[in-house]
């Protein structure tokens, strides 16, 4: 078996460690003996049906954004959001997150459109929200994404709410979330992810990781998909720490 | 001296000896803070008595160009002020000026203070320099480098440049400006800035640096390092060349981020007039700062000794040039002590440890022991593991003192030890304690 990781705009959109994400989908499918390769896609680049098994998008410094949020215009969007409604996984943080949504309004000039892969938009404000982050992921049986605490850092001052049909990735215990007002954080939809979680994520959140991997060779394959067992003492020591510290 | 001034520099002195009676630190900060609160105006005051005052700044390599460019100038013979400890906000360049006053001299004016130094050599931190530099009135500002570094506290790269290119705006054009020609974040510098600006860089070297859309244009740089080739962790040799000079140098610091710092110093001596041909053959006598390539002596029962070496970490580009430098060095029972902190100093995000490449770290010796620890063990254990370290070769202890002296027991080749900063500054504590090393405070 093997796999293609599509980092999405790579070598703009990598700041917090974010790459931290693909690494951890790159060896946790190593040591099961599936072979995987991560491809940047950026401005540009073609991206064509099938061409990608799951897609990361991280965040990005300002003036960057404003660049990809471009490229996507030009049909890159569109495509991403067709392989979504296939059932392809996809994570985006910080920004990713937010050029995902309807729209992002920062201070002043215009309006940064989005793609409307989820049903949010994103507001810039003076609050820079920032620390680390605990969420109680509530069970989504519908993609098989079962209870569980998820924990990471969020530094971001834009403030994303959701639409009355968007699906929250999680309820904040500790931290601030989507915007700091409603407890919620991140969104859902299919098996796509957006959320305001560095850290890095997956690595301390194996169970995560492993989602992905496990949707992604389902679609792939077309069959059922049980992921062997790692051995992840040192992943769950991290994360019971971080928890336990912070939440 | 006006009744303010006077009581805002008592008032600091009196900090400092309580702070060194109690043992609560070394004085670097809090005489500065509590100064500035009682006379605001201190630092444009005092500073102005000096003829000529440098300012360093960038993310990596403050200290040790400071301590360079003081090290040469000190041996022409110039009196040489200081922020020695790292301090490098504004309150740690208070201190340095309150400190120049001997205590009895306090009273008998122009006996001590700033007036008596020919030269201040500051380096500050990326973002209090904005607040500084008005301040300050510099005759050269160093620029050495931009990475991402503490985003938690400093913000992005893009912005913290545009904060620079505004601050320069309103500097005197008689100041002459020096920046990393290598770095294509900093040239964009040069279109806010009126007066002289100067350039150093490594021929044929690209830092891995920032700049993410245009590839760097290739600039002429007025000083050049040429043939850089590293010997051991002992030195590191090249040419340098400047206008139509060219001369040999030996660096007795290992790394070519230490050649950039050394080009920075030299080009700030070469544009300040001091005689270079002293500065040359002094060189290799020169010794690095506290925690940046500190060489220790461990001492064992029955006069045994073990070697040590000191190498702070801090950011994914300053961590992963000392990666690079030590991994060929690495032999067979040597190991390696990490220590990641996520205090405010370090940065409360540790995500930066996966944008630091500790895969460089991997290199021909197979089991290497390494012991983890700090207040973040867990997550850097981790990061090993995603690099390709077995984690049945990593010892996990968030505790010091406990997870060095199990590091050092039965040590049969060289200890490793990369701390963060405020991992540093505790096991310059533990080391002091143990009379390994002196206490941070009494070092220059």
């Amino acid at each position: 078996m093997h796999l293609t990781i599509g980092y999405l705009y790579g070598d703009l959109m990598n700041i917090y460690g974010d790459t931290g994400n693909t690494i951890a989908l790159q060896r946790r499918a190593q040591w099961r003996g599936i072979e995987i390769k991560i491809k940047n896609i950026s401005v540009g680049d073609k991206l064509k049906k099938g061409g990608v098994d799951i897609f990361f998008f991280g965040g990005g410094q300002d003036q960057t954004q404003q660049t990809v949020a471009k490229d996507m215009q030009k049909g890159k969007g569109k495509l991403i959001k067709a392989e979504i409604e296939r059932g392809i996984p996809l994570l985006s943080i910080c920004g990713g997150y937010q050029l995902l949504g309807d729209y992002y309004r920062p201070h002043k000039g215009p309006k940064l459109a989005g793609i409307g892969l989820f049903p949010v938009y994103t507001q810039a404000s003076f609050e820079r929200m920032i620390g680390n982050i605990v969420i109680e992921v509530s069970p989504h049986p519908e993609v098989g994404l079962p209870h569980q605490l998820v924990v990471g850092f969020e530094n971001h001052s834009g403030k994303t709410f959701l639409k009355p049909e968007a699906v929250p990735f999680g309820h904040v215990i500790k931290g601030f979330g989507n915007n700091g007002e409603d407890k919620s954080e991140g969104c859902i939809y299919k098996n796509a992810i957006g959320c305001y979680m560095h850290g890095s994520l997956l690595p301390k959140n194996p169970q995560l990781a492993d989602w992905f991997l496990q949707k992604a060779l389902e679609v792939k394959y077309g069959t059922k998909v049980e992921l062997k067992p790692l051995d992840d003492t040192p992943e769950l020591k991290a994360q019971r720490t971080a928890i336990t510290k912070f939440g | 001296m006006n009744l303010k001034e006077f009581t805002a520099i008592a008032a600091g002195k009196t900090v400092l000896g309580l702070t060194r009676t109690l043992k609560v630190g070394g004085g670097s900060a809090a005489p500065g803070l509590y100064a500035l609160k009682i006379y605001p105006d201190l630092i444009s005051k005092l500073s102005r008595q000096i003829p000529q005052t440098v300012v360093i700044t960038g993310t990596n390599g403050k200290t040790t160009t400071a301590r360079m460019l003081a090290y040469f100038a000190t041996q022409q013979g110039l009196r040489v002020l200081r922020n020695t400890t790292g301090s490098n906000l504004e309150r740690g360049i208070a201190s340095a000026l309150i400190n120049s006053y001997q205590a009895d001299e306090l009273l008998r004016v122009g006996r001590s203070g700033p007036a008596t130094y020919d030269l201040a050599v500051w380096e500050v931190d990326e973002a209090a320099f904005n607040l500084v530099l008005p301040q300050i009135k510099p005759d050269l500002i160093i620029f050495l480098n931009v990475f991402r570094d503490q985003l938690d506290r400093y913000g992005e790269v893009d912005s913290v440049v545009k904060k620079w290119a505004q601050t320069l705006k309103h500097i005197d054009p008689q100041t002459t400006i020096l920046i990393n020609g290598d770095d294509a974040n900093l040239l964009e510098l040069r279109s806010s800035f009126r007066g002289r600006i100067r350039t150093f860089g490594v021929k044929n070297y690209k830092i891995s640096g920032e700049k993410t859309f245009a590839d760097k244009q290739k600039t002429r740089l007025d000083f050049e390092a040429v043939g850089v080739k590293t010997i051991g962790l002992q030195k590191t040799s090249f040419s340098i060349t400047w206008d139509k000079f060219s001369t040999p140098a030996t660096l007795p610091l290992p790394g070519v981020y230490h050649v950039y710092n050394f080009l920075a110093a030299f080009a700030a001596a070469h544009i300040m007039d001091l005689p270079l041909k002293p500065i040359l053959k002094n060189l290799p006598r020169f010794s690095p700062a506290f925690g940046r390539v500190e060489k220790l002596t461990f001492k064992y029962a029955g006069d045994r000794t073990r070697e040590g070496y000191i190498f702070l970490i801090k950011n994914p580009a300053g961590a992963t040039q000392v990666f690079q430098t030590i991994a060929p060095e690495l032999k067979k029972d040597d190991r390696l002590f990490l220590a990641l902190n996520d205090k405010l100093a370090d940065g409360t995000d540790v995500s930066w440890i996966w944008d630091t490449e500790f895969e460089k770290l991997k290199r021909k010796v197979q089991e290497l022991k390494i012991f983890v620890s700090g207040s973040r063990a867990e997550d850097l254990a981790l990061r090993l593991k995603y690099a390709g370290f077995d984690p049945a070769d990593i010892t996990v202890n968030r505790n010091l003192v406990k997870s060095l002296s199990s590091a050092k027991r039965k040590l049969s080749g060289r200890l490793f030890i990369l701390p963060t900063y405020t991992a540093l500054l505790e096991l310059q504590k533990i080391l002091a304690k143990s009379g390994v090393k002196q206490h941070y405070w009494k070092e220059s």
